[in-house]
């Protein structure tokens, strides 16, 4: 009986969603309130098989999240033809550096069926951060341990090729 | 060697900016029928972080709406309780010494008349000059006040109508919102969004800004103009309260009102001395305690291009603009803001800056 009046008030699609960035590692550590706080701030968005989420050359403006679907990452190659990049599923999330600079996306990215992506805004990030310092952290706290690892995955990579490292950095997608 | 970014043009279209024109021309045209929804709107924006705080915590959104407005339905009827037998009695009280005012004001006019008249050389000619452009349009307009409070009246169905229309955005803005994102083409969705967002976070943060200072200034006043016991407190800090949503002007207004209703009372200059002291204190609290707490992350404008908002605001849509003249700048600004922000990715993208160390090898 408590069991279903507590189900008449609460949004099931809600917690289902919080449970959802409960299990991403970009949001270890967070409460089930903050998780919620943080859920406030996103934007879902379906896409559909083929949609276009950005393309290359395109100012990129937030962190997407895969929830559901297949999001294909390819990257421009000579005589316009595409290259694979990656294939993410459910629970991948890219586009993060948008959330750091405002620069060039360096790939396209594009549903590979019906999709549903989380999109967080740096503005909203900013807002995290100057309400919910402690969620705020924890994001950026992981960014710039997922960044560390690619700068030192990439320098391994070159040093292993015999290559010097290219002088300007290029922007993640 | 990598391949120089290829230039893009900035995406501009004299159709839609003609079509912009065409649509501010026709909200310019029917602007009196969008005041109940304008004010629901801001009304909404102040009240929606109290029901994202609820809905974090798992609740349904119109669960907590309806609870939201029975609460306030509640917390309406007992403040009613309280605060209509002190507005019968103040209203009573102006009614019963209406009389008394208006003899009052003529004869401190005479007396001034014939003070300014007897000491200054020329005053004969100062007092004729004065109430031909002063006085007697003053007193002409005075009887007629009740008349122009009247005229006030159809501005209280505004007090059913917006809550009833902020009822409904409410419980429906994430929907329409969740509708709007879903038919934006997919490759767009990220820059409207962005720009939605921007506009969202300055025009939110000076909403509540006004709110909260309207709401301070409002109890401040009161509480002030009771210790000093001078009548009418609680009109004159409701009035007061409402004309801080106009800024600076709320503790001029107050303290004009304030002090006249003080000069009348005790027939002298201390008690409305002692009544601008009060507001002074008050605006000056509010610059120096409440302003930098609320406009830390407000969007910040210049003064001039503040003064131009309210006067372009006022021209234009009259009391109403000059509620929202700031916020629409505000928006202006924030447009302007992600249009240089735009900009400037572009410039970044052919000559991107590196911080400054980022030459040092990983290690």
């Amino acid at each position: 009986m408590l069991e279903k009046i507590r189900g008449f008030f609460i949004d099931k699609q809600f917690i289902r969603k919080r449970e959802f960035l409960k299990s991403l590692s970009i949001f270890k550590g967070l409460s089930a309130r903050e998780l919620g706080q943080l859920l406030q701030m996103f934007h879902s968005r379906t896409y559909h098989e083929g949609e276009t989420l950005f393309l290359e050359g395109d100012i990129g403006r937030a962190l997407f999240i895969v929830e559901s679907g297949r999001i294909e990452l390819t990257k421009n190659g000579p005589g316009g033809r595409k290259q694979p990049l990656a294939e993410l599923g459910p629970g991948s999330f890219f586009g993060e550096m948008a959330l750091l600079e405002h620069l060039p996306r360096s790939a396209n990215a594009a549903a590979k069926e019906r999709s549903v992506l989380l999109l967080l805004y740096r503005s909203k990030l900013d807002e995290i951060l100057h309400g919910y310092p402690h969620i705020g952290v924890a994001i950026m706290t992981h960014l710039a341990r997922l960044l560390s690892s690619r700068l030192r995955r990439a320098s391994e990579s070159m040093a292993a090729r015999g290559t010097e490292p290219a002088p300007r950095d290029e922007a993640a997608a | 060697m990598a391949e120089p970014a290829p230039s893009r043009r900035v995406p501009f279209s004299w159709p839609a900016l003609f079509a912009a024109g065409i649509v501010v021309y026709l909200l310019f045209r029917i602007h009196a029928v969008l005041i109940p929804f304008v004010l629901s709107f801001a009304l909404a924006y102040l009240v929606d972080p109290l029901i994202h705080n609820f809905e974090a915590r798992g609740l349904k959104r119109e669960h907590i709406v309806l609870t939201l407005y029975l609460v306030i339905a509640v917390a309406i009827g007992v403040a009613a309780n309280f605060l209509l037998p002190a507005m019968t009695s103040e209203l009573s009280l102006l009614q019963g010494r209406a009389a008394s005012y208006y003899t009052g004001i003529q004869d401190t006019f005479a007396k001034l008349q014939a003070e300014v008249a007897q000491r200054l050389p020329w005053g004969r000619h100062i007092v004729e000059k004065m109430s031909l452009k002063m006085y007697n349009p003053l007193m002409e307009h005075l009887p007629k006040l009740p008349t122009y409070i009247l005229g006030l009246v159809p501005l209280f169905s505004l007090l059913f109508l917006v809550p009833f229309i902020t009822f409904f955005m409410l419980m429906d803005s994430k929907k329409f919102m969740q509708q709007a994102i879903d038919r934006c083409p997919g490759r767009h969705v990220e820059q409207v969004l962005h720009i939605s967002s921007e506009i969202d976070t300055s025009l939110g943060n000076y909403l509540r800004g006004i709110m909260i200072t309207a709401g301070i200034i409002g109890a401040a006043s009161y509480l002030g103009l009771l210790a000093l016991e001078v009548d009418y407190a609680l009109a004159i800090a409701a009035l007061s309260g409402v004309s801080s949503f106009i800024p600076y002007v709320g503790a001029i207004v107050g303290a004009l009102a304030g002090g006249l209703v003080a000069f009348f009372q005790y027939h002298g200059f201390a008690a409305p001395l002692k009544v601008v002291a009060l507001f002074t204190c008050i605006r000056l609290a509010d610059e120096a305690l409440v302003q930098p707490l609320i406009s830390r992350h407000a969007m910040h404008l210049h003064p001039m291009v503040f003064l131009l908002a309210l006067m372009v605001g006022g021209k234009l849509f009259g009391f109403i603009g000059l509620l929202f003249g700031v916020p629409a700048a505000c928006v202006i600004k924030a447009l302007i803001g992600v249009a240089w922000d735009y900009y400037t990715s572009q410039t970044q993208a052919a000559g991107h800056l590196s911080p400054e160390g980022v030459e040092v090898p990983y290690i």
